[in-house]
């Protein structure tokens, strides 16, 4: 092993793991049975090496991708020695096998060059339903883990090659849409055995030997690009204090508060001061807060560094036990997502001070998550799907308008494919005028979808945010509008908090309208070139009115076209700023 | 399956020219009636395309001593559409939609084609905001009318639209797909109201159900219509002057060729027209020679183009996206382009060409693209200004490429500029030697382009050791071998022309007719007469525009597990009862099911998706093709080449085609020819075939990592 390593043998390498992953995953989207794989792609595919470090990822979820190690240590301690060619495990126990939260299962084969362990092929995906209190298993009002669904620690669902048609069974009693579930698990089962294939190919081309030393030497060489990447950023201590708007009908703000130092080529992110974990279903385990962070430090470092392991290595992560971001049992954890993005946005707020121009200002802080569940002509159904999204402003382009969470590459269902299979119908889908926060550049557009519920006594719940902590800008941009959740808008419309805890029951022709928070801004409104405010009013994405109070452009309606107002604009922002400069 | 053999109802007797447009070159490819093939390269023409064809057809008459009547056929492939979409440069366009659902277009599907880049941007959409509006109508799932059209309001809107100097129209109504009476009505009255539109509506572009989809084939179909007609138009009337007559066809992206004014009435099907053209030749040729199962590989200057063939059928697929870079993922991750969701030849491709700039990075990894070099300045040793290394500079730093000139010395190159770039800038930092860093970059060109073939292979379950390597293009033969031990294929071929085989591709293509329906129901007893019914009412389509009772028709239908949400495709037998054909329905899906994904689940239902007829007449038959062979001025000579350091450094003699025979010559030796380079190791050997094809093997089945 003393002679030195063959760089373009460790670009082949790095190319062939990679294919194998983006491989996985195309072939999990590819066989998925439920809307929220096939089409939302709420799953994630990596190739790990013996030790369960990842050696590629699919271009799948970054909130999943980190968080295949602490899984993989999991099950390396407990089966020691029961591994075998032939084994596929299954588990999703946040506390029983280092899982993320109960509907994410994870479906895992060893790979083999004869009796020696080489890698393994994974694959988590967000199953449409894993049982517990509501459809979906997201409930925001769980107290305790029991209430989510069913518990799996690392089991075998295939042993040596023989199928574990029992727990099948269990799986498909405890789950509300056994048929979406279990083509799902096999969808997962036909991905884990392409990375097998992959893998093994492979070793048997290069040996074992190799594949691993050249696998160890790609995590070096992420490692070495990542510290390059830490070690540009100035060094120093970033702070930044970010809310979720909190549980139930009367609202507490949950605070997560992030100190984040940079001391040369390593980052230390600490969650100390971020409030203790609630009894409601969106606390986030260590697994899964530190996978977040990886995944926000990974995206300001270059586009060309490996996504393996060996980029997390100069970071580190502290939460305080018992917090928020690191739950313990037996917290709940079905929603705990929308903290995982609080977590990324964390990182971005932070880092606005030290990198003001590869950070963008606060988004619509990830997916909406409406589910929808009940019986409809004789059938049990459940619908949930991923709403998104917006981003705030950067330094050069205005926020950009339906894009998925930094977090989670997701997207959104047909709407032809939803009347098709659900009693649901939906009525709008689209931008909201005025939702954008102001800037030199314009926060992202924040959008609308109208449902309306075609099945009598349909169970509905959501998991959103952003209304009393709408997405906030920089450097002089204005804040986004915030969310709302209304059912039956209009005379005796009700309101819904972002996370409601209470079941809420639709009937026939009930209308739930979600708007999303707009993206913040970023610089100051009245340096925003008075054409791009223009194009906003002609596109419908600005009325003439916020034209003039958050920009003072005075857009001119009295011909068949819009036009600027020259003199009145220059009138108009001279005498903003000047009110500005009174008030400060 | 074929309701009548395959024949040709018109005998063309005459010549047939076939141009390939492409943006630096435009190839062209003439047959005889005898066989006689005669090509040429010239420079294209983009300020008007059709200009480079009419002079090579000049030309070539004179050269051939025939006048314009006597070209039977001008097939041609272009990229007039797919330029449209990429420079921004198509009409100016206004979308139709259902009330509440104008920005279905801009939202997309959401997802973003990379990860962890928050500073992303997408791209715009082809219509604005502004000029997408929305009428008050609305169906449901099964095609019910929930809310009935204003005939006031879309006269209102008719004229509105009209004052807005817009030249093309698209209508997407939700559920279309279903029932077209909606979009149809709104359709008749805008064409009545706006004759010198485009309008394009969706149930006639694709009646195909996920409405983001079917909005954006809708309306880049509309966006490119008015472009492509005026350019086929002037086309077809400039041949006219020159009293060229026969009929001009256009090659469609699903490798079948069509009359222009069909392609006019729908040009989103031309769109991948261009890669299209090789492939088919490619399956053609390869069939004939006794190479029914080919992976092509076209690699030119700045991309590499990987398709798959198997028992001399070419695999499509309907998920595309134009103008969405160069990625393999693209399957995986859309969002980069515009949806098309018309049936593509599934062409893949990744940045890597005979330009693409070479560089060792800040860990001190080599990489090779995807930056290039283009056509101007391009590789250090076209002397044009180019100061960075290239995969080309390396080819000549190894000794692949002729030290002096290429294309028979029409192009000169100054090999120790690309000897001095490789020293000072790649073996330097990479601490070896200079031969050692060329191999390297050339060794990587070929793992990029490794991707491109496992992506159409691998990723659908196809091994690609069970199939012939088919290298055409620019720089194909320079890496087919090199590439195919990587893959651990065994045969590679070069057909004759390889420069410009996609011309040639175009002379053997079909013409071909398709339409499709919608037809969401469950594969059963009980739905077996309405599918029986559908595929006929598209055969009787098909066969009114074929016009000719010889043709080859084919059903289709894209099938899927109940629950899933993509589709495989399946050959439909006729004529059979209905047990029986939904018993082979099912065996050919599970088939196709368990070699692209690995697994069949036996107990669960089988939904259809899309029922296709495809009708194709084939063109008229050609015997053995015979080249005229340019001069190449190399061949004779012997010079040091390099081979990696397994294998070393060789004085490698130069040869012409014409000097291999029918048995095989042991490498290492080059064929150089007037097209292209081909290379062939010191582990190989090569033969020349009935075809004139070049056929490569490995010396031993031990294939050398």
């Amino acid at each position: 092993m003393t002679n030195p390593l063959d760089p373009i043998l460790l670009e082949v390498l790095k190319n062939g793991f990679e294919a194998i992953a983006d491989e996985m995953a195309l072939i999990l989207m590819r066989t998925a049975h439920s809307p929220i794989v096939r089409d939302a792609m709420d799953y994630s595919t990596a190739l790990c090496d013996a030790e369960g470090q990842t050696i590629a990822q699919g271009l799948t979820t970054p909130m999943h991708l980190g968080s295949f190690y602490d899984a993989m240590r999991h099950l390396s301690v407990q089966y020691a020695g029961n591994i075998h060619p032939g084994d596929v495990f299954v588990a999703n126990d946040p506390y029983l096998a280092s899982g993320q939260h109960l509907p994410d299962i994870y479906v895992i084969e060893p790979i083999f060059s004869g009796e020696r362990l080489c890698g393994w092929a994974t694959t988590i995906a967000h199953h449409a339903d894993i049982g517990g209190l509501v459809p979906g298993s997201n409930s925001i009002g769980a107290t305790e883990i029991h209430q989510e669904g069913l518990r799996l620690p690392f089991l075998k669902l295939v042993d040596r090659g023989t199928e574990n048609a029992m727990l099948m069974e269990i799986v498909a009693a405890n789950v509300r849409v056994p048929d979406q579930v279990i083509g799902d698990l096999r969808a997962q089962m036909a991905a884990a055995r392409a990375g097998r294939r992959g893998l093994e190919a492979l070793l048997s081309r290069y040996g074992a030997d190799t594949v691993a030393r050249y696998a160890d030497a790609l995590q070096d060489y992420a490692e070495t690009l990542a510290r390059q990447a830490i070690s540009e950023i100035a060094d120093g201590t970033y702070r930044f204090v970010d809310h979720i708007d909190g549980l139930g009908e009367n609202p507490e703000p949950i605070e997560l508060h992030l100190t984040l130092t940079i001391a040369g080529s390593e980052i230390t992110a600490d969650w100390t001061g971020t409030a203790r974990q609630v009894k409601g279903g969106i606390n986030a385990p260590l697994s899964f807060c530190k996978s977040n962070v990886y995944a926000a430090l990974r995206s300001i470092m270059p586009g060309d560094v490996p996504n393996c392991h060996g980029y997390t290595r100069p970071i580190h992560v502290t939460a305080p036990a018992g917090t928020l971001v690191n739950a313990i049992y037996p917290a709940p954890c079905g929603a705990r997502g929308i903290t995982g993005y609080r977590i990324i946005d964390c990182i971005f707020g932070a880092l606005a001070e030290a990198l003001p121009e590869r950070v963008s200002a606060d988004g619509t802080g990830g997916s909406t998550l409406p589910s929808f569940g009940g019986t409809h002509e004789g059938r049990r159904f459940v619908f949930s799907e991923c709403v998104m999204g917006t981003w705030g402003a950067t330094s050069t382009h205005d926020g950009q308008s339906g894009v998925p969470h930094m977090g989670s590459n997701q997207s959104n269902v047909p709407i032809e494919m939803i009347e098709a299979d659900y009693p649901i119908r939906i009525e709008r889908y689209g931008f909201v005028a005025d939702t954008g926060g102001a800037g030199t550049f314009r926060g992202g557009v924040g959008l609308e979808r109208q449902y309306r519920i075609l099945s009598d006594d349909t169970y509905f719940g959501v998991r959103s945010d952003k209304c009393s902590h709408p997405p906030h800008g920089l450097f002089g941009g204005e804040t986004g509008k915030p969310s709302s959740n209304v059912v039956n808008p209009g005379a005796g419309e009700r309101i819904l908090p972002s996370l409601p805890v209470l079941p809420v029951t639709l009937e026939k022709d009930d209308v739930y309208r979600h708007i999303m928070a707009g993206g913040g801004g970023y610089g100051d409104p009245l340096l925003r070139d008075p054409r791009r405010v223009l194009d906003d009013v002609i596109d419908g994405l600005v009325t003439t009115r916020q034209a003039r109070e958050a920009y003072g452009v005075v857009i001119a309606e009295d011909g068949s076209i819009p036009a600027i107002d020259p003199n009145a604009t220059e009138t108009l922002r001279a005498t903003m700023s000047s009110a500005r400069r009174t008030m400060n | 399956m074929d309701t009548a053999a395959t024949s040709l109802s018109v005998e063309i007797g005459g010549y047939r020219v076939a141009a390939d447009i492409g943006g630096t070159f435009t190839d062209i490819a003439c047959l005889s009636p005898t066989g006689q093939l005669v090509t040429r390269k010239v420079p294209s023409t983009p300020d008007d395309y059709a200009r480079a064809i009419i002079g090579a057809l000049d030309s070539l008459g004179a050269d051939l001593g025939i006048t314009g009547d006597s070209f039977d056929e001008v097939l041609h492939a272009s990229t007039v559409a797919t330029n449209a979409i990429l420079e921004g440069k198509g009409a100016r366009t206004a979308l139709i939609t259902t009330r509440g659902f104008r920005d279905v277009l801009e939202l997309r599907r959401i997802r973003v084609p990379r990860l962890y880049e928050p500073l992303y941007e997408k791209p715009a959409p082809l219509v604005p905001r502004r000029l997408r509006f929305e009428l008050t109508e609305r169906l449901d799932a099964t095609g019910s009318v929930l809310t009935p059209l204003d005939l006031a309001e879309i006269e209102a809107l008719a004229e509105q639209i009209a004052g807005l100097d817009i030249e093309a129209v698209a209508i997407c109504f939700l559920h279309a797909h279903i029932n077209p009476q909606h979009e149809q009505a709104v359709a008749d009255i805008l064409r009545k109201r706006l004759q010198n539109c485009f309008i394009s509506v969706s149930h006639e572009v694709l009646p195909e159900i996920r409405e983001y989809e079917r909005t954006s084939t809708t309306v880049a179909n509309a966006y490119i219509g008015p472009a492509v007609a005026t350019y086929l138009r002037s086309l077809a009337e400039r041949l006219k002057e020159r009293e060229i007559t026969g009929r001009l066809l256009m090659m469609q992206s699903s490798g079948g060729t069509l009359d222009i004014e069909s392609v006019i009435a729908k040009p989103a099907t031309v769109v991948e027209s261009g890669p299209a053209a090789g492939v088919v030749g490619a399956a053609h040729l390869g069939a004939r020679a006794g190479y029914p199962d080919i992976i092509t590989f076209d690699m030119g200057g700045t991309t590499a183009k990987a398709a798959l063939i198997e028992k001399g059928q070419v695999l499509s697929t309907d998920e595309y996206e134009v103008g969405g870079g160069i990625s393999l993922s693209s399957r995986l991750v859309k969002g980069g382009g515009y949806a098309l969701k018309l049936p593509v030849i599934d062409v893949s491709e990744v940045g890597a060409g005979g330009g693409s700039i070479v560089r060792v990075d800040a860990a001190g990894a080599l990489k090779v693209g995807p930056h290039s070099a283009g056509a101007v300045p391009g590789p250090v040793c076209y002397d044009a200004g180019g100061t960075e290394p290239t995969v080309t500079d390396a080819n000549v730093v190894l000794g692949y490429l002729n030290p002096d000139a290429l294309a028979g010395g029409a192009v000169p190159i100054n090999s120790a500029a690309s000897r001095a770039v490789f020293e000072r800038q790649v073996a330097d930092a990479l601490g070896c030697g200079m031969h050692d860093a060329a191999f390297g970059v050339h060794r990587l060109a070929n793992i990029a382009m490794m991707r491109a073939v496992k992506a159409v292979s691998t990723y659908r379950g196809r091994d690609p050791r069970d199939f012939t390597l088919f290298a055409f293009g620019g720089n194909g033969g320079i890496h087919a071998v090199a590439l195919a031990r990587e893959l651990q294929m065994k045969r590679i071929v070069v057909p004759p022309a390889a420069g410009v085989f996609s011309a040639v591709g175009l002379l053997f293509a079909n013409f071909e007719v398709s339409r499709s329906a919608a037809f969401l129901k469950r594969a059963g007893l009980d739905t077996f007469s309405a599918m029986i019914s559908t595929f006929e009412k598209l055969q009787k389509d098909v066969v009114a525009e074929l016009a000719d009772a010889g043709a080859k028709l084919t059903w289709k239908a894209d099938l899927r597990y109940a629950g899933q949400a993509f589709e495989l495709p399946v050959e439909v037998p006729h004529g059979l009862d209905a047990e029986a054909t939904l018993k082979v329905i099912r065996e050919r899906f599970e088939e196709e099911h368990v070699r692209t994904y690995g697994h069949a689940l036996t107990d669960v239902p089988i939904s259809f998706v899309t029922l296709r007829v495809v009708g194709a007449i084939a063109p008229p038959q050609t015997g053995s093709l015979a080249l005229d062979a340019a001069p190449t001025p190399g061949t004779g000579s012997v010079r040091p080449v390099y081979f990696g350091s397994e294998q070393g450094l060789f004085d490698t003699p130069v040869v012409a085609r014409a000097d291999l025979q029918d048995t095989p010559r042991p490498g290492p030796f080059i064929i150089e020819e007037y097209e292209g380079t081909t290379v062939v190791p010191p582990d190989a050997s090569a033969w020349r075939d009935r075809y004139d094809n070049i056929v490569i093997e490995f010396l031993t089945s031990e294939v050398a990592a």
